[in-house]
């Protein structure tokens, strides 16, 4: 079920009336888990099956792994929860991969081989509950938390249909301690989830649907070099679509968990005005970068083990992230391009800190003005700041590139336009198009500077009351104008 | 003080909401627009469900506008006894559709083709589009979608501004006339009076339309631009040949199962009929449609009771016209034994 559907504030009319109706907490629980269940059935029913698969196999593994002393027993149970997990997660999402990339090696080697194309569906949303019921096992396999002893409440835990389908990918001590007492949203608390929940459909509905996937789909699906404005300006497109998609999802997500009564962790916090890679992903799908930071990266080595093998590792936990993200070598190279950032932002910080310990042997009185000096030739922080962020944000369009495009010939054929290598690009996008991507872009830059050291929350909370209403208001009225999207959200097919 | 502070913005801003939306309904009544249907894949995989039925209770129609606008459906109905599921799609080739009717085991039913030369034989992407998404969001629509579209529907039914194509935002900035830089194309908008969709997806031209001079300049002038100036040269030769060969497959794919299909040529006139017809000779065309796939045809210029139409826009008929040529058309197709009752004997028009 959509956020931006009809069906949906149905659906939310009747699981909140029932949440709120004077029955008992396990009651409410139980009206939560079905509502999570038909949430999810109504894409596909059979996929519930697979709900009920992941639930049942770490809640029991879980429980043993936690009580389990015997080292080789704890890894077979690991490995167990991991096969069940991975294995799902590995058939349906990259089982046609698994099989052309075989057929293509086959091929190299001067072997014919032609299996049946399988034909499997994605079931929506399976990367995010999986990586949800791993983190589970693994905390487990750590000790890190008491295992849940309730079925009902783990259930609830995979399938609370606010964040069941695209995140955020809540950890077991962010949300299941919140099932141990009976929640309810105060009113202010409620209201403040209806005003967030109004601004992530604002961001998918009016923004990211009606303004401009447009734009970014004529671009990506131009069969020709572009000219370099139109280039630019589609993947400056497909960066504010991805980034309203997704947010607006997770905003409606937290603001209907609010509602509720729950609290829901922040998945963005503003992430085109990250300066450097390593702030940007403490501040883009921050669900997913600290669970590969946490379960991967640092397992892995981190950063504990020399630079070089941090490099690797950096490399390591990116390119697994673009997999994560689609079964196809684009993904791969947009996380690769990630890791590769990150690696020469790590080297370049080295090289700064290495700079610095030499200056500490210099004459101190001259110490804090080479240092000034030595970071970047501009006095005013502010300015630098912005430079900063304005660089990052470009070369996060050059990895959308890659995240977007079909395949790498349209990825080439992009960023040959973008960077003037195709001096006979045509011209494609209207000018009311144009202007469209400008404003929206210029606007979301401008939002993320403003706002990259505070939140919503905070500013509701300094603002008039009529400010917040009037802002409200006109959000509800421009939905009203975009009509219906129907687009589905980009991050459900992962 | 939290509380207070944010009930009343929630109030507020639904007042600003609820205010905004009497008055944009409003005004748009105002304006002469009633409620109408989004004519979207949405509604075509709601009619996609209709088509299982008896062979002697209902035809299945696919084809590009022209057939809905010509064909009348209450008309239809009235006369025959038979249900109408109106298939066809606006600016597309129904190539597809009937590539999908054909692979569909469990159609065994009466279709009529309509067929529109410029959109029927064309391999332009852009004219398959529309088959194309509304075919797999059909096979691939959720219970939740279903339901929504229910929803959508019953809203669509008492709201005039709930169109899209007239009146969404995107639209709207859409029809700010600034000037493209050379080589740029943008599809026109046509005038937001031209035409009304039902429920079960006829489309008719508004009073509005029809009255309005420079509403009817303005579409004839869209259709010039669009299909008259195409550039791309008719298919030909082997390119031709394939297509039909195409078109064969899946017609006899739904004949082996017992189902009937037959080809029909709708009125168009002026202008847009010259130009088809120069484009696309009737012996290399049409006949060879019908040769090639060995099926009936009917061609409105083949019967002197439909040649004579005179279409507002070129392209289609006025509502009026189109019951009257569903009239002929029925009778036409009774003679071709397409009714189990010979209906053509109870058809006076």
């Amino acid at each position: 079920m959509l956020f931006n559907s009809y069906v949906f504030i149905l659906f939310l009319g009747l699981a909140l009336a029932i949440h709120y109706l004077p029955v008992s907490w396990k009651a409410k629980k139980a009206n939560l888990l079905l509502a999570g269940y038909l949430f999810y059935a109504v894409w596909n029913p059979p996929f519930v099956l697979l709900l009920w698969l992941s639930t049942v196999v770490d809640f029991i593994i879980g429980k043993q792994l936690h009580q389990a002393e015997n080292p080789a027993k704890r890894k077979a149970l690991l490995a167990a929860s991991l096969g069940v997990n991975l294995g799902m997660l590995g058939f349906f999402k990259y089982g046609g991969f698994l099989v052309d990339n075989f057929v293509l090696l086959a091929s190299a080697a001067g072997i014919d081989f032609h299996p049946a194309a399988p034909d499997i569906i994605l079931p929506v949303g399976i990367s995010f509950y999986t990586f949800q019921t791993l983190s589970y096992t693994l905390d487990m396999y750590r000790k890190k938390h008491a295992p849940e002893r309730s079925l009902l409440d783990f259930s609830l835990y995979v399938s609370f249909f606010p964040q069941l389908v695209a995140g955020p990918i809540v950890r077991t001590g962010d949300l299941l301690p919140q099932f141990k007492s009976p929640r309810q949203a105060t009113s202010a608390q409620f209201m403040h989830g209806s005003l967030l929940l109004s601004l992530g459909l604002f961001m998918k509905i009016v923004l990211a649907d009606g303004l401009l996937s447009g734009p970014a789909d004529q671009v990506f699906g131009a069969p020709m070099a572009l000219n370099i404005a139109d280039a630019w300006l589609g993947v400056l497109a497909f960066s504010g679509q991805i980034f309203f998609d997704f947010a607006g999802y997770t905003t409606c997500a937290i603001g209907v968990a609010a509602m509720l009564g729950f609290s829901l962790p922040d998945n963005f916090r503003y992430p085109y005005a990250a300066v450097g890679f390593s702030d940007f992903w403490r501040r883009w799908h921050i669900s997913l970068s600290t669970w590969l930071r946490d379960y991967l990266y640092i397992p892995l080595g981190g950063n504990r083990a020399g630079k070089v093998r941090t490099y690797i590792n950096l490399m390591i936990t990116m390119l697994v992230g673009g997999l994560w993200h689609g079964a196809s070598w684009t993904f791969v190279a947009w996380g690769g391009l990630h890791g590769l950032y990150l690696t020469v932002e790590k080297w370049l910080e080295s090289l700064r800190e290495k700079r610095a310990a030499r200056l500490t042997q210099a004459e101190p009185a001259m110490q804090p003005l080479i240092v000034e000096k030595s970071a970047l030739p501009m006095s005013n922080p502010k300015v630098k700041t912005l430079l900063l962020v304005l660089l990052t944000f470009l070369l996060v369009n050059v990895t959308w590139v890659f995240f977007r495009a079909q395949d790498f010939a349209t990825a080439w054929r992009l960023l040959a336009s973008m960077f003037g290598l195709a001096p006979d690009g045509a011209a494609l996008l209207p000018t009311i198009d144009m202007i469209k991507v400008l404003v929206v872009t210029v606007g979301l830059l401008l939002t993320h500077f403003l706002m990259r050291n505070t939140s919503v929350p905070e500013l509701i909370h300094k603002s008039k009351w009529w400010t917040v209403g009037i802002a409200w208001g006109l959000m509800l009225v421009a939905i009203i104008v975009s009509q219906k999207s129907g687009g589905s959200f980009i991050y459900f097919q992962f | 003080m939290e509380t207070t502070k944010m009930a009343r913005a929630a109030l507020l801003s639904l007042a600003i909401a609820l205010v905004f939306l009497l008055a944009w309904e409003s005004f748009w009544r105002s304006k002469g627009f009633i409620p109408t249907y989004n004519d979207d894949k949405a509604l075509w995989a709601m009619k996609r469900t209709e088509i299982y039925q008896p062979s002697g209770s209902a035809t299945v129609f696919i084809g590009s506008s022209r057939i809905k606008f010509n064909l009348d459906i209450p008309t239809w109905e009235k006369i025959t006894g038979e249900k109408a599921v109106q298939l066809a799609l606006v600016g597309t080739s129904p190539i597809l559709t009937l590539q999908d009717l054909a692979d569909d085991e469990k159609f065994a039913g009466k279709l009529v083709v309509d067929v529109t030369e410029p959109l029927f034989f064309s391999q332009n992407p852009a004219f398959h589009q529309s088959a194309k998404e509304s075919v797999a969001y059909y096979h691939q629509q959720t219970p939740a979608e279903k339901v929504s579209t229910a929803i959508g529907l019953a809203l669509e039914s008492q709201l005039a501004f709930l169109e899209e194509r007239r009146f969404s935002l995107n639209t709207l900035l859409n029809d700010i006339p600034l000037p493209n830089r050379p080589g740029v194309f943008q599809f026109p908008a046509f005038p937001k009076t031209f035409e009304w969709n039902t429920l079960n997806r006829q489309t008719y031209m508004s009073d509005m339309f029809l009255a309005d001079s420079a509403a009817l300049k303005r579409q004839t002038d869209i259709w010039a631009m669009l299909i008259m100036g195409n550039p791309e040269p008719p298919i030909a030769g082997k390119e031709l040949d394939e297509v039909l060969a195409g078109i064969k497959t899946s017609v006899d794919k739904i004949r082996s199962r017992g189902g009937r299909v037959i080809f029909v040529r709708t009125p168009s006139s002026g202008p847009m009929e010259a130009g088809e017809q120069q484009a696309f000779p009737l012996e290399q065309y049409w006949s060879r449609l019908l040769d090639a796939t060995d099926t009936p045809g009917i061609h409105y210029k083949d019967h002197p009771e439909t040649a004579h139409y005179i279409c507002p826009e070129w392209s289609h008929l006025s509502p009026t016209d189109a019951v009257d040529y569903t009239h002929h058309l029925v009778k036409q197709l009774g003679e071709k034994g397409w009714f189990a009752l010979n209906k053509s004997d109870l058809v006076n028009p």
